[in-house]
């Protein structure tokens, strides 16, 4: 089982049919070490697509409600470990890595330039959005 | 090099990128009309305070008013927090990006070590509890402004918490000591400049600012008006200018306060409904915008209609002088925080804390209890310890042998005067500490008089050079000597007998005149003390 590599907090790299959930199974992740898997609510999919900032049809959120439940009784598995006698620890690894304050410019700036989709020099271009989320 | 920063990067055109920026299915547009960061010309009104907002905003007694301040420090290293582009406030948009400051797919964050410093630094010196370990966390959200769609921040373990500030109230505000709390301190990234055009649809972003460190400084509830409110902001300020971790310019925006307003009836423990005014551009505007919402507040209480007082974000409207409303907080923001999986914890060791707690300067709190048991007022306290190198310059020149009181008063008038007409610091005048120090020991000597000294002053200020040099040069040495005061004395008498008759006849104030005459013929270098003596002698003698 790979509950190794998931304790040690690496990013996830499943292959998953649609990678826009991809991002919200980390948020499942915390939710799924306070409740019993068995007796997890279902995904309230609309709720999650809405912070998500992704729509949905109605069909799609209805496809998705069992596939996302599937993954996480998938990850479910991970409360059947005893963790009784183990301390509870704020994060796995525990070296510090740092970098020095020294400048550095990027080479590659106009590369970076030419991928942004609406640019109107020297200014990203955004659809006017006067509120936060 | 930089690609050893992060994993396999490859820049797809169009693919990766959020797409959904543009194909905006959902229609997230509000209908306020004041976006969240505006570039709107900030114009500094200065507006007579005190006085004025005093009389209109009275807090009537029986309410008080509970304050609390989050404060957003702008870290001065060279670098990001998470990348090595550099930052200087002010250059070309767009110009200091990389994938990590971006937020491009496959690009990774590393913590930059002066940020740990920094915020060490500002913990220990705000008498914080350290955290020896602690997290980054993800506060998602999103905006044209944040790249990544979230920002690395602190959420449950914050580097530094339960510290305190103490203050000095100015002396026009009633003066006294004050302690206000300091709930927690923690450290994150800005997002990038947000600038929406006049006409148009569209918005633009500069993402040079992504990712700049912050420090973000929650205070206790401790405050009870604008101007507690301002003179805490103005301690941070002096703070981390002392500490060098920040330049603490509100106009840059490197020092960004946001303020929390309610009352309550006195005697009642259960809070009031709480306001967020945002939008504050200096310590004036703080203060009154802090007034003018108390008593916007009390008012609705007064009327039975504090009901009306509703959980919101207001703004501070410079030109109206009033807050409005932003928008209403419809619940608390669901940030969704979960542990940052691509940073490591912050470990600090005692050795590393220790260091940093003896290299911390002299702090602005601890100047002035110094300066005050040397005697000097407050007024003079208060000024001396606010600006870190006049501190210094004037501790310097204490070290040379001056004493406390004369270095003072040169300093905060003479000087401060000069400084303020030719626009300059004191890290820019020519006149040295040991001059000034040489310069108080001459007057106090007797070889130079008070008003010689002023002009050896400007000449020192304004092309430096020695104080010894310039009285031998300009030959400005004091006459002590009476027998020669007494030769000019005799001589001006002598040369006026009109005045003379006219000061025996009664005008005694002809005195001031025979005086001046006497220092004109000694090229100002006659000791008044002495001159004016020897002058009464002779004009009431009946020789």
């Amino acid at each position: 089982m790979s509950s190794k590599m998931l304790l040690r907090g690496t990013p996830l790299t499943l292959t998953l049919w649609n990678p826009k959930i991809q991002h919200k199974l980390l948020q499942l992740r915390r939710l799924s070490s306070k409740t019993n898997c068995s007796s997890l609510q279902p995904p309230n999919v609309s709720h999650l697509a809405k912070t998500a900032h992704i729509s949905l049809t109605p069909t799609e959120v209805e496809e998705f409600g069992p596939k996302i439940q599937q993954v996480i009784g998938w990850f479910g598995q991970l409360q059947g470990v005893d963790l009784q006698s183990i301390e509870p620890s704020i994060r796995a690894d525990t070296e510090n890595n740092l970098r020095d304050n020294t400048p550095e410019i990027f080479d590659h700036r106009d590369a970076i330039i030419a991928s942004v989709p609406s640019y109107e020099e020297p200014y990203i271009k955004v659809p006017k959005v006067l509120n936060v989320d | 090099m930089s690609y050893t920063m992060f994993r396999t990067f490859q820049v797809h055109p169009f693919l990766l990128y959020p797409t959904s920026i543009l194909k905006r299915r959902n229609g997230f547009l509000y209908s306020t009309t004041i976006p969240k960061a505006t570039q709107s010309s900030q114009t500094e009104t200065k507006v007579s305070t005190s006085s004025q907002s005093k009389n209109l905003y009275k807090i009537p007694k029986d309410y008080e008013a509970v304050i609390g301040i989050e404060t957003h420090v702008q870290l001065s290293t060279l670098t990001k927090a998470f990348c090595n582009c550099p930052y200087s406030y002010g250059s070309f948009p767009n110009s200091s990006i990389c994938p990590v400051c971006m937020g491009l797919p496959g690009a990774l964050p590393v913590l930059n070590n002066k940020v740990i410093e920094f915020a060490v630094k500002l913990g220990l010196a705000l008498n914080c509890n350290l955290a020896f370990n602690s997290k980054f966390d993800r506060k998602q959200y999103f905006y044209p402004d944040l790249p990544k769609g979230y920002q690395i921040s602190q959420f449950d373990v914050p580097i530094a918490a339960s510290g305190f500030l103490d203050v000095d109230i100015p002396l026009e505000f009633g003066g006294g000591h004050k302690r206000f709390g300091i709930t927690r301190v923690h450290m994150e990234e800005d997002a990038g400049k947000l600038m929406h055009t006049e006409k148009g649809n569209y918005s633009q972003v500069d993402l040079n600012r992504a990712g700049v460190p912050l420090l973000e400084i929650v205070s206790e509830p401790d405050m009870r008006n604008g101007i507690e409110a301002a003179e805490y902001a103005a301690e941070i300020q002096r703070l981390v200018r002392y500490l060098g971790v920040s330049n603490g310019n509100m106009q840059e925006g490197s020092l960004r306060c946001d303020v929390n307003v309610s009352v309550r009836p006195i005697g009642q423990s259960k809070f009031g409904t709480k306001v967020e005014v945002k939008n504050l551009n200096s310590f004036s505007s703080m203060s009154r915008a802090i007034d003018f919402e108390i008593s916007r507040q009390v008012l609705l209480h007064s009327q039975g209609q504090e009901d009306q007082i509703v959980q919101e974000t207001r703004l501070w409207e410079e030109g109206s002088q009033r807050t409005i409303t932003m928008r209403k907080k419809e619940g608390l923001a669901d940030y969704r925080y979960f542990p940052e999986p691509d940073l490591p914890s912050v470990i600090l060791s005692q050795e590393y804390v220790d260091g940093i707690q003896t290299s911390l300067p002299e702090l602005p709190e601890e100047k002035r209890r110094r300066y005050e048991k040397m005697g000097l007022g407050m007024q003079d306290v208060i000024f001396l310890a606010n600006d870190k190198n006049i501190a210094e310059f004037f501790d310097a020149t204490l070290a040379k042998g001056a004493d406390a009181k004369s270095a003072a008063n040169w300093i905060m008038s003479d000087i401060a005067a000069f400084m303020k007409n030719e626009k300059l610091t004191i890290n820019d005048i020519k006149l040295t500490p040991e001059e000034l120090s040489e310069l108080i020991a001459s007057i106090k000597g007797g070889i130079i008089s008070g008003k010689i000294g002023k002009e050896i002053l400007f000449e020192l200020l304004a092309k430096g050079g020695s104080v010894k040099e310039i009285i031998e040069k300009k030959d400005l040495v004091q006459i002590t000597d009476p027998v020669e005061i007494e030769k000019m004395v005799v001589k001006v008498i002598e040369e006026n007998p009109k005045q003379l008759e006219q000061y025996r006849g009664g005008k005694t104030k002809l005195q001031g005149y025979f005086a001046g005459q006497v220092m004109k013929a000694s090229k100002g270098k006659a000791n008044p003390g002495l001159l004016n003596k020897i002058l009464l002698e002779k004009l009431n003698s009946t020789t």
